[in-house]
């Protein structure tokens, strides 16, 4: 039973860029970056530039005498279909575009490619909670016990190529007893999966190019000296020849010709904000072109949550400016979502709310990730509004009414009449068992009569009240048909918000029945409340 | 559609009244429906509102409630038997404009039962191309709208329309002088409900 397998994604850097414009997958790709001319004749360090096509003029340094800085686009990455055309890593893109007139590039953004890395990190990690990150394009998945959840080797690698392509990487998968003999298979391999049979590893390699085992410089020009160019070659030589003459290093390549692995397996483990972000090549500073852009980045984000079975529950997104600042924004979800449209409409209702202070000319999306409830609701329980649609209609209130007068209320314990706060707005999914609903007063008095509201005067209102002794016989100009008092409270004496007053229930000659309220600290009397 | 939302309050019919006569204490709103509830201040509509909340909420639905004037009380609304958690509550500071237009938004959001508009005592003149956007954006959601107010606002496009007036108050209080309300009753006139001739409700009595 194989133990590892190895998802391999060819070409990382093209397959990135390619991941966020899907269209280039048929077109030749050529990933460029830029070099200073001097550095690369050796005159000068190496540049530290990675900026893209579009700063191959570097007009920012200037030489002394005011001429620009030369520089030298570099292709450092092509997808096959460029490949195919002759065009390598390595080339200029002069050269390149000798060779292959239609091939398209794109600068190389290391935002892609982290973006990318993870997402294939993410993809495998739904498969198998134990995986190694192997470098860029390059996953080892722990395989023991998934023959029991999905099936035999081959289901495995199949479900691992479904998840990194619902990523939107295309991926190969070799699976074999150890990492080293996984990916020289994957790399080797004409299909998505191939598994390499137990005790047959040896056999799988011994064609394999000695390059393929990224041995150091030295011990490779070493083993190419003595003739030996394949794995096989290398593994028909004597371990204690080899010993004798490399030392531990030859023994370890002799191991990994056997497919052999000695280096501990490092799990990964997923970061907790899941990032994606987007260079741009040009500066935006309209919010309809922003949210498009919102749009692709939150695609890319949602399907790598979606593919993991997992949901946002908070959000936060990053603008770079063109100023050179940073406007960052969180973005309150009321609930777990993973689908783009309800996340999107936040977004950019929050940024019309708070829009950047200049033009915008990188994006980054960081959602923090948890893991849902799926399944449908009980037979027996009402609907309720849909997740989706609800974080949309409390975003659209929100920005209507302001995020503070939206929420359901919850009461204080307090002796104020009118104490209470407010709450985001979080309905229970299931009813409450009877014994455990919240207490409160009964909802239905004896003798089956309903409760009578007030409708509450905010802030209560001063009024003039003329009082027979301490009985109040008319307010405002109004007379006072009947009334019935007082009933005195108090509180929080022990503080600066210290209070007492008396409340009469009043009734006056237009007809309306109302709570006044006489402050017993300044001796001034309010409209408390009407009941309706 | 013209699904009752909730139980029809406790009928207290008057003990000589034929039972031809009879009509129920209270009607509640409709799924799918417009329902309005007029009347003047202290006529108990706003206890008619939250019987109607507490009704909805009660059976574990989601209820919203757009208060254009913020005189919702929540220690009302509890002492109703409403689950504060399943409303929501969306105050308007008195612009009757943000109060229509976060009605529109929630009554377009499948998944509420009910969804109350508390217009008070201002109630603005509504466009019958408004009403029936409404009265079409209700029936599409089947959420039942029930609008609280002074005066009517949405013409015919309301599925039903009552009033309510206050009857009489009792007081209670250990000796002879009063010392606190004690209950109120209300009496509900229907204005407009489809096959039905309009006419008095038996009342109903509001404890304090």
């Amino acid at each position: 039973m194989s133990r590892y397998a190895c998802v391999l994604v060819e070409y990382f850097d093209a397959a990135a860029v390619e991941r966020g414009e899907p269209a280039l997958r048929a077109e030749p790709l050529g990933v460029v970056n830029v070099h200073n001319l001097e550095a690369r004749l050796g005159r000068r360090g190496p540049s530290p530039s990675t900026a893209g096509s579009a700063h191959i003029v570097d007009r920012a340094r200037a030489s002394r005498d005011g001429a620009p800085a030369a520089k030298i686009a570099m292709i450092v990455e092509a997808n096959a279909e460029a490949r195919a055309h002759g065009v390598h890593p390595g080339m200029t893109e002069a050269e390149a575009r000798a060779r292959c007139p239609m091939l398209v590039t794109r600068p190389l953004i290391e935002e892609y490619v982290l973006s990318a890395r993870h997402a294939l990190l993410e993809a495998a990690l739904a498969v198998s909670p134990r995986i190694e990150d192997g470098g860029a394009g390059l996953v080892y998945v722990d395989t023991v016990g998934l023959e029991r959840l999905i099936g035999d080797p081959p289901a495995i690698g199949r479900r691992l190529v479904h998840q990194a392509r619902a990523v939107g990487l295309a991926a190969r998968v070799g699976l074999a007893a150890s990492r080293t003999a996984a990916r020289v298979t994957a790399a080797r391999a004409s299909g998505p999966v191939t598994v390499v049979p137990e005790g047959r590893e040896r056999t799988a390699l011994a064609g394999a190019p000695l390059a393929t085992l990224a041995l150091s410089p030295d011990l490779a020009e070493t083993l190419a000296r003595w003739g030996v160019r394949t794995l096989g070659e290398l593994a028909a030589l004597p371990r204690a020849g080899l010993s004798a003459r490399l030392g531990p290093a030859g023994l370890r390549a002799h191991d990994l010709a056997l497919g052999l692995d000695h280096d501990p397996f490092r799990p990964w483990t997923p970061p907790p904000f899941w990032e994606e972000a987007q260079g741009l090549e040009w500066e935006i500073d309209s919010l309809g072109v922003l949210a498009g852009v919102l749009e692709t980045v939150l695609e890319r984000l949602c399907a790598r949550l979606a593919s993991a079975s997992l949901a946002a529950d908070a959000l936060e997104v990053r603008l770079g400016l063109a100023s050179g600042g940073h406007h960052a924004r969180s973005v309150a979800l009321a609930y777990p979502v993973v689908e783009v449209k309800p996340i999107l409409t936040l977004v950019v209702l929050d940024l019309e709310a708070h829009p950047p202070g200049a033009p915008v000319t990188r994006v980054a999306v960081s959602a923090h990730p948890i893991r849902t409830q799926p399944g449908q609701g009980g037979l027996w329980q009402p609907p309720a509004p849909a997740p989706r649609d609800l974080v949309s209609v409390l975003a659209r209130l929100a920005a209507l009414v302001g995020a503070d007068n939206l929420g359901s209320p919850a009461l204080v314990d307090s002796h104020r009449s009118d104490a209470f706060t407010m709450l985001a707005f979080s309905p229970p999914s299931e009813p409450e068992p009877f014994d455990r609903r919240p207490p409160g007063p009964s909802p239905r008095p004896e003798g089956g009569d309903h409760r009578l509201a007030v409708r509450r005067v905010r802030p209560a209102r001063r009024v003039e009240v003329e009082a027979v002794g301490e009985r109040p016989t008319r307010v405002d100009a109004r007379r006072v048909l009947a009334c019935a008092g007082p009933w005195r409270a108090s509180g929080e004496w022990w503080d600066v918000d210290a209070w007492a007053r008396e409340e009469w229930d009043v009734v006056l000659s237009d007809g309306a029945l109302c709570r006044v309220a006489r402050d017993r600290l300044t001796g001034h009397w309010y409209l408390d409340a009407l009941y309706d | 559609m013209g699904e009752s939302v909730a139980p029809i309050f406790s009928s207290r019919t008057s003990a000589g009244e034929a039972p031809a006569q009879r009509r129920p204490a209270a009607r509640t709103p409709s799924r799918g429906e417009i329902t309005e509830i007029v009347g003047r201040l202290s006529s108990g509509r706003t206890s008619y509102l939250l019987a109607c909340l507490a009704d909805v909420v009660g059976q574990g639905e989601t209820a919203a409630l757009v208060d254009a004037d913020e005189t919702f009380d929540p220690r009302s609304a509890a002492q109703a038997g409403i689950d504060l958690r399943r409303l929501l509550w969306v105050r308007c500071g008195s612009d009757r404009g943000v109060a229509l237009r976060a009605a529109d938004m929630l009554v377009r959001c499948p998944g509420f039962a009910l969804v109350a508009l508390d217009l008070g005592e201002r109630v603005p003149r509504l466009p019958p191309t408004l009403s029936f956007r409404l009265k079409f954006a209700v029936r599409r959601t089947d959420v039942a709208l029930l609008i609280v107010g002074r005066r009517r606002l949405t013409g015919s496009s309301a599925a039903l329309a009552l009033e309510t007036s206050r009857e009489g108050i009792e007081w209670t209080g250990p000796g002879p002088v009063p010392t606190r309300l004690a209950r109120v009753r209300t009496r509900t006139r229907v204005l407009r409900s489809p096959g039905e001739e309009p006419g008095d409700s038996p009342p109903l009595w509001w404890t304090a």
